[in-house]
């Protein structure tokens, strides 16, 4: 025990040493936020001190003043489309709008054609569509006046709904719920864990190499067994990432608590929502912040962050052991490559069904792959949020431990022999050898 | 006592004996030599008395005890595939290394500033192992080999990665260890590089042990009664119990010629027979090199 503990220690001292660490552990989450800042920024500005020109040509004479459209200047004329484009020349306009003449008095005609958008280079298709849907907007205005039915009586007919969604426990307790943030959660929490797997997994890789092409190893093991020095790595190797994940933990929460103080706006808490991965649409970013406090405090923070840790522990555990394997059978990172794919394969797969999971967090598919101990991490991560049986998190768990261990085991038996392997071409065969080999 | 007794070990590893019934036993405070070709099986016993692999039959005593996890503490070993972390520091891994034997920090620190002091290499100790020298971190690598003072070192092909001014450094350095009570196995396939330091040898061929005993007895029972003799003149008809076996012309009137001399007799005899028929200028027994009875004795066992 006190061999692995030393092994730990030196994998975790010299790495929490480098600078590189300091930098990543201290920038991610300055960049991140700070990112998402100038998209913020940049998204929702208002573009009033650069305004793009457009000419509308009305040829109907129904949109005086129609278009009102920001981050563009409209300069209304009337005369040919030709005389229209020579002008968009003169002036250096961005576009030119087309509105030919309309007959709006056939009320069976309820498409018309003709209108036409000219510009220099391709416009975004959202800037179309917003022309469009003014247009028909202002048609649709037109032809009301023109039908004679009353404006209020009109508006007195909407009926806008929104279904509020609550979780029934069985012991009856309701709580609010919200899909999008069960969403943004889930999807968050399943995405760092993928990410821990492949940095933390190959710098394990990384680590039993160095040690294997350096020489160093057969030193090391007359003193240390080789499981003690490989589960050494993979402990140190690991609490270097978790230490990275606390303070992360804890300086997004510093920033966004200095940020909301001084800022006061909910700008700020957006913004750390968006850290954490979460999906909130920029758009409505003052609204949502303020919801976004009331339903934090609704979900069950205690238990995703259990879990969370659970599963970030499990699946670093299981992959680490199994990326140590492929680290101690090759000797140089090229020949790596053919042994990661089935390593890589079911995280990739975790991490694309993932998406289908947090559409059904309940169906066939997310249960079953929230059960399988290589992609359970990612995948019961992401269903998490939305509310899962206890004792399917419990059985996951359970399968989880059992999965790891059995990796951990195999991975052991490789790693035995490998590490003392030197200049010898492995493949398959030569790895299932080694696996049923006695030392 | 034995510091180390194999009785019968035998290894397999998949399709290959590497080891088949190995037994040695190695005296307190001597200087053993591990001889034999590459692939012979010297490394699997190396690694199997450092508890890197296990034996598949047989057993090993330590000062008398089964081999156990607590005799890693005891044993200083240099593979003959060696290397330190490049990116870390002298001191510290020097003492990573030391506190793996089982030093207390405080005790490691005290012996390896006191190696470092005796191999003058103390103004290195915050130096990365990269920015060393070749011939400095040959030196690093052996205090991490003897920093826990080691009852018995093991050395396989000790001198191979080592230049020639620090193979005779370390020479000096295993030779006081062993004043102090150490036991040193050497274990090479160069058998010239040892010859002079070892006592005691075993031979390994083909995973098998063919020879040990003290150097000594192994050489007298080696020795082929055969001599080299330069001479001025001619050897006329010596007696029956000797034999010419070659003449060779030297400068001016000088010869030297190879005589079997018969089984039992000693050199005076043969000395006796050649003042009366010739002016001899040198004399010498030819007794084989290990090297040379090696060869012999795997030359025979291919006859056989």
């Amino acid at each position: 025990m006190n061999q692995i503990f030393l092994v730990l220690k030196r994998e975790y001292v010299t790495r929490v040493k480098k600078k590189s660490f300091l930098l990543a552990t201290l920038l991610t989450p300055l960049i991140l936020p700070s990112i998402i800042f100038v998209i913020f920024y940049f998204g929702t500005k208002d573009k009033t001190s650069d305004l793009d020109d457009i000419i509308v040509v009305d040829q109907s004479g129904y949109f005086t003043d129609a278009f009102t459209e920001s981050g563009y200047a409209f300069d209304y004329m009337t005369g040919t489309l030709d005389e229209a484009k020579d002008s968009m020349k003169e002036k250096e306009a961005f576009g030119l709008i087309f509105i030919p003449p309309i007959d709006l008095e056939d009320k069976s005609k309820t498409s018309y054609e003709g209108f036409a958008f000219y510009s220099k280079t391709n416009p975004s298709f959202r800037v179309l569509q917003d022309f469009e849907k003014t247009i028909s907007a202002r048609l649709e205005e037109v032809k009301l006046e023109k039908s004679g039915l009353d404006q209020e009586v009109l508006a007195s007919l909407d009926a806008r709904v929104s279904l509020a969604s609550f979780n029934l426990t069985d012991a009856g307790e309701e709580s609010k719920s919200n899909a999008g943030l069960s969403y943004a959660i889930g999807y968050g929490t399943g995405f760092l864990i993928y990410i821990f797997i492949f940095v933390y997994g190959s710098q394990i890789m990384q680590s039993v190499l160095d040690e294997k092409t350096s020489r160093i190893v057969e030193v090391i093991v007359s003193s240390v067994r080789p499981f003690q020095l490989m589960m050494g790595k993979v402990l140190g190797v690991g609490a270097v990432g978790f230490t990275q994940l606390l303070i992360w933990i804890v300086l997004i929460g510093g920033l966004s608590t200095i940020g909301i103080s001084i800022l006061g706006a909910g700008s700020e808490q957006v913004m750390e929502a968006m850290a954490q991965g979460q999906n909130v649409d920029l758009t409505q970013s003052q609204e949502m912040a303020a919801q976004m406090q009331e339903l934090l405090a609704t979900i069950p923070v205690g238990k995703i962050l259990f879990s969370f840790l659970f599963y970030f522990l499990g699946a670093y555990f299981l992959y680490g052991a199994l990326y140590a394997a492929v680290g101690s059978a090759v000797d140089s990172i090229q020949d790596a490559q053919q042994f990661m794919l089935p390593i890589v394969l079911p995280i990739l797969a975790a991490i694309m069904s993932m998406f289908f999971v947090l559409e059904d967090p309940n169906g066939g598919l997310a249960v079953t792959l929230s059960m399988i101990p290589f992609t359970s991490p990612i995948i019961m991560m992401a269903r998490i949020p939305f509310g899962v049986p206890a004792w399917e998190i419990a059985v996951s768990m359970l399968l989880l431990v059992v999965g790891f261990v059995g990796t951990i085991w195999i991975a052991g038996r490789i790693y035995r022999i490998g590490i003392l392997m030197y200049g010898v071409k492995v493949n398959w065969k030569t790895i299932a050898k080694w696996f049923t080999m006695k030392v | 006592m034995n510091i180390l007794e194999a009785h019968n070990v035998s290894k397999n590893y998949a399709e290959h004996r590497a080891l088949n019934d190995v037994s040695i036993s190695i005296p307190k405070q001597s200087i053993f030599g591990l001889l034999g070709p590459n692939g012979a099986g010297k490394t699997t016993l190396i690694r199997i008395i450092n508890q890197i692999i296990m034996c598949d039959e047989g057993n090993i005593l330590i000062n008398g005890e089964n081999l156990n996890p607590s005799h890693v503490k005891i044993i200083g070993y240099l593979p003959e595939e060696r290397g330190l972390y490049k990116k870390m520091k002298v001191g510290e891994q020097l003492m990573y290394l030391a506190q793996l034997k089982g030093l207390s920090s405080s005790e490691a620190r005290g012996r390896i500033k006191h190696w470092l002091d005796k191999l003058a290499l103390t103004e290195w100790a915050g130096k990365k192992v990269e920015d060393l020298s070749k011939g400095m971190a040959q030196k690093i690598q052996f205090i991490a080999t003897v920093i826990h003072e080691p009852k018995l070192l093991i050395l396989d092909e000790p001198f191979s990665g080592f230049d020639p001014v620090n193979a005779n450094l370390i020479k000096d350095e295993i030779l006081e260890l062993r004043e102090k009570g150490a036991t040193i196995i050497f274990s090479t396939h160069r058998m010239e590089s040892v010859e002079q330091l070892c006592e005691n040898i075993a031979m390994i061929h083909k995973s098998e042990k063919i020879l040990d005993g003290t150097k000594k007895e192994i050489k007298d029972s080696y020795r082929s009664d055969k001599y080299n003799v330069q001479y001025k003149g001619e050897i006329s008809a010596l007696s029956a119990d000797f034999q010419v076996l070659e003449t060779k012309k030297l400068e001016d009137d000088f010869s030297e010629a190879t005589i079997q001399s018969k089984a039992g007799l000693n050199p005076n005899d043969l000395l006796r027979e050649l003042i009366n028929k010739t002016e001899v200028h040198s004399f010498v027994e030819l007794i084989p090199s290990i090297n040379d009875i090696f060869i012999s004795i795997v030359e025979g066992g291919k006859k056989s």
